[in-house]
């Protein structure tokens, strides 16, 4: 709505903050940015709250801004130092005003990247219990709930959010949750509402886009996911995820120079473990072993940084050693530490993987049951389920998975697809 | 150290591992969402030849577009439903008794380029429009439950968005080709318009964000700074210059929004005033697959709503906001305490500019801002631009803001400040209090005498800082 001077004028309270203009100023200020702010790249919009919050170093307003446009940054870049920033700077809010609503929510957003998913939930409910009508903590709750495992609960804390208010960010929950509880194309009919509510940080859309062709891949509908990250790009040049999603698309059509290029791209932006562990696979098909080599080394050195900061809780890092039948004791240890703060259906699906390497197939079949418990159209946890289910010599059960992995997506990955239909090929045999 | 071999950066490594390696699904949270935000409402009687017994109501969405923004240019959002709510019962107590929606879908035309539009657009179904926007109309009846849809004109014309004005080569006669053609008349005698035009508002928003620092003669204007034109540029600035707005206007036969049917003729009348507001919504959806519909979707959600120009907005405390936005103005008495003691009034008023002001609870105030519904007496004629005070009743002027509903003309920055000042109450209509002003006195173009009333869209081509328009205002030279 037009929040400039007029809307001031009648309207800011005198109750508390008599003969203090700057509060009016702020309040001028703010209301005529947001609009401007729309259109600001998200390095502007930084510079632009650092300017104000050294201006007026007393006004936490400022500082919460500058917080929020750091955690958006880094969502951008992955880049942790500007989560440090956002954390220091809410800290510091926090210890001259422990009430200050603002902060006490960005500390939810915070938290949540850090991975204190118990800490995100206890703090989302102190917030709502005070601020009930506020849809934010309802999407922090949901968020951490999702990673705990408590899909009921998280339901029902993202059906509030969006009763309350339907936009980008509580849409693209939605579908998320839709997703995970087996409906693919309610799921994706969401999440094209989630883009077409917009969003001032180009970012967030190109966020959707790419979550919507995943959706697309799991299912197998490749040229449809291949648009949605081409989308991603056009939206927010150079996205990360959306050229990891490019690659995917792009090997699963078998075009491997191309997916080679793509994931190049998104490792140079951000070398996520998955990253190697793809171009890993790739190399080794277009008959490039030494490049292989290379990128199973970058996997390696990105353990043992991990190791060298006492990290032991990774279950990505464990996929990319137990897919490749690489260190399997190590991926184990990884995923059951992983398990301690994150109990969700993939944190399950990894360690059903993990244990199948490490020959522990009973253990394997307990955790691939929980992984199918919400029927998630994920090929991997079909084929998981399958793989382990020979194992255990439940052949019928075995071939009906894997037939369901492949139905879903044929060439779900360039390595593991043909495997289970080797797989099948001997059940059948 | 070998990782360069890799064409990727230690620190690059180094970012990457932890936590992030193997990161969550952190969805976006907003701070802001554009596409659903209102900037203003507008309600008066036409003042148009033949038109004179409809009243037009009309919503400003997107506000500070840049005209030159190619390829893409700025559209109507799919996800958000428009409604103008109309309330003409029970003493206006701010509950709708008709709404009016408009609901836009986009066709994308077979084998389209990269652009929207390409080539020379010289009518409103030119081939080079590859981005069609269109829009269904649904009047809905509240106290009947009756819904009329309407999604194309008398002569069977799908009702189209108006193409943006991206200059003289791609779009000559911008408003006769393509500005006038976009307005359709629909079989229940409303007419309706969408599309970019320019953005009435106007203030010195420069000046006042950098700490009230007015140019002088403002804060206090008298003689032809306050009767003429204005200030001219450089000591009054048009912030809102050169920028479009889209907007969403329609013209409503008088008798189609009174609780009785009728034309009122006097003002003693019930069904004589009427009040309104715009809102945007968007539909909930369920979290959980449903066993009937793979979707499901849900109700409508109102995400935004404006009623007057002097929002309240900015006293709702965070964690209410969109409590405040769902809610009807019909629930606004809540929020009468801290509209009745305005800090403007009290700190800056009386504080820094050492004003007579009348002591709080500000009656006056209250009855405009409460409930946020903007009132029209139907049976003020409406009078043309030319001869209307840009101060509404305060100029003696009763066809304008506040008690005359608004027109795109109205000075309501001026208005606002000389409201607050309590020149509404008996013996503070004086001077200074009844000059207080921003210096700007008028819009950058001249607004139409005729449907849908605001100025044509500024032209991407046209539009620089050098022509005149962008930041400078009507004066300047």
């Amino acid at each position: 709505m037009r929040t400039i001077l007029p809307l001031l004028i009648l309207c800011y309270t005198a109750s508390a903050q008599v003969n203090e203009p700057d509060r009016l100023m702020q309040a001028f200020t703010d209301r005529a940015m947001a609009d401007k702010v729309a259109r600001m790249a998200t390095d502007e919009r930084i510079k632009m709250y650092e300017a104000l919050a050294n201006y007026k170093p007393g006004d936490s307003h400022y500082q919460n801004l500058l917080a929020g446009t750091f955690i958006q940054k880094m969502r951008e870049t992955m880049d942790p130092g500007y989560l440090d920033r956002a954390a220091k700077i809410v800290g510091a809010v926090l210890a001259a005003d422990g009430s200050d609503y603002e902060a006490l929510r960005l500390r939810s957003q915070i938290e949540l990247e850090r991975h204190n998913f118990t800490k995100v939930a206890e703090f989302s409910r102190e917030l709502i219990a005070s601020s009930p009508e506020d849809p934010w903590n309802w999407g922090t709750l949901g968020d951490s709930l999702m990673e705990l495992g408590q899909y009921d609960k998280a339901a029902e804390a993202y059906q509030r959010m969006i009763n309350m208010r339907p936009d980008l960010s509580s849409y693209n929950r939605a579908s998320y949750y839709r997703f995970v509880s087996g409906d693919a194309a309610g799921a994706i009919e969401v999440m094209k509402r989630a883009i077409g509510a917009g969003s001032q940080s180009s970012e967030n859309v190109a966020w959707c886009y790419v979550d919507l062709g995943n959706m697309y891949f799991k299912i197998g509908q490749l040229s449809d996911a291949e648009r949605a990250y081409l989308s991603a790009l056009r939206a927010f040049a150079g996205y990360y995820p959306a050229y990891a999603g490019l690659g995917r698309a792009y090997a699963a059509q078998g075009r491997v120079t191309e997916a080679i290029e793509s994931y190049k791209r998104a490792q140079s932006a951000v070398p996520l473990v998955e990253y190697a562990g793809a171009l890993q696979d790739l190399y080794a098909l277009a008959g490039q072993p030494d490049e292989a080599r290379k990128q199973a080394g970058m996997v390696d050195m990105i353990d043992k940084m991990e190791q060298a900061s006492g990290l032991n809780v990774n279950r990505n890092l464990a996929m990319a050693y137990a897919d490749r039948d690489r260190k399997v004791d190590r991926a184990l240890a990884l995923v059951e530490g992983e398990l301690h703060g994150r109990r969700d259906i993939y944190t399950y699906d990894a360690l059903a993987w993990a244990l199948y390497k490490n020959k522990k197939y009973e253990e394997a079949g307990t955790a691939k049951e929980k992984a199918l418990e919400l029927g998630t159209p994920e090929p991997a946890f079909y084929y998981h389920a399958g793989m382990i289910e020979r194992a255990l010599g439940q052949t019928e059960q075995a071939r009906k998975h894997l037939e369901k992995a492949l139905a879903l997506n044929a060439r779900f990955d360039p390595r593991q697809a043909p495997l289970a239909e080797a797989a099948l090929k001997e059940i059948a045999r | 150290m070998r990782l360069h071999a890799f064409g990727v950066a230690a620190s690059a490594l180094l970012m990457a591992s932890g936590a992030f390696a193997a990161s969550h699904r952190n969805g976006p949270l907003l701070l802001e969402d554009q596409t659903a935000n209102l900037n203003d409402f507008y309600i008066f009687r036409s003042w148009e030849q033949g038109h004179t017994n409809s009243v037009v109501m009309s919503m400003s969405v997107q506000g500070f577009q840049n005209p030159d923004n190619g390829p893409s240019y700025y559209k109507f959002s799919n996800s958000v439903l428009y409604r103008f709510n109309i309330n003409n019962s029970r003493g206006l107590d701010g509950n709708p008794d008709m709404q009016i929606d408009f609901v836009f879908v986009d066709t994308i035309a077979p084998n389209a380029p990269f652009v929207s539009y390409l080539g020379q657009i010289t009518s409103i179904d030119s081939p080079g429009i590859f981005l069609k926007e269109t829009y269904v109309v649904v009047v809905r009846d509240l106290a009947t439950n009756t819904a009329t849809f309407f999604d194309k004109d008398v002569n069977g014309h799908v009702l189209s968005v108006a193409p943006p004005n991206t200059g003289p080569k791609g779009t000559p006669d911008y408003e006769q080709n393509l500005g006038q053609p976009s307005i359709f008349t629909l079989a229940n005698g409303m007419r309706v318009f969408a599309g970019p035009r320019d953005d009435a508002f106007y203030f010195d928003s420069g000046a006042t964000f950098d700490y009230l620092n007015f140019r002088s003669p403002a804060p206090v204007l008298a003689g032809a700074a306050d009767q003429g034109p204005g200030a001219a540029y450089p000591s009054a600035v048009d912030g809102f210059a050169g920028y479009n707005i889209s907007l969403i206007a329609m013209e409503v036969p008088i008798n189609m929004v009174t609780a009785n049917g009728a034309i009122p003729t006097n003002t003693s009348d019930p069904n004589a005033h009427i009040g309104a507001w715009a809102a945007t919504l968007r539909q909930q959806v369920t979290v959980r697959q449903s066993p009937n519909d793979p979707l499901q979707f849900g109700d409508y959600v109102q995400v935004d709503r404006v009623g007057n120009p002097l929002t309240v907005e900015l006293l709702i405390p965070l964690g209410m906001k969109d409590y405040w936005n769902r809610s009807n103005p019909a629930n606004d008495s809540q929020f009468a305490p801290l509209i009745a003691d305005p800090f403007f009034v009290s700190a800056v008023l009386k504080g820094v500019f050492g004003l007579n002001v009348p002591p709080a609870p500000r009656n006056d105030l209250l009855g405009v801002f409460v409930p946020d519904i903007t009132r029209i007496d139907l049976t003020t004629p409406g009078i043309p631009n030319a001869q209307q005070s840009r101060l509404g009743p305060l100029g003696g002027d009763n066809a304008g803001w506040p008690f005359g509903g608004r027109r795109p003309g109205d000075d309501v920055v001026d208005i606002g400040m000389r409201a607050a000042a309590g020149v509404l109450v008996s013996g503070f209509d004086v001077a200074p209090n009844n000059q207080l002003g921003d210096g700007v006195n008028s819009n950058d173009v001249p607004l139409l005498d005729r449907f849908p009333f605001h100025a044509p869209p500024h032209a991407g081509y046209l539009h620089s800082q050098a022509n005149c328009t962008n930041g400078q205002g009507t004066n300047c030279q």
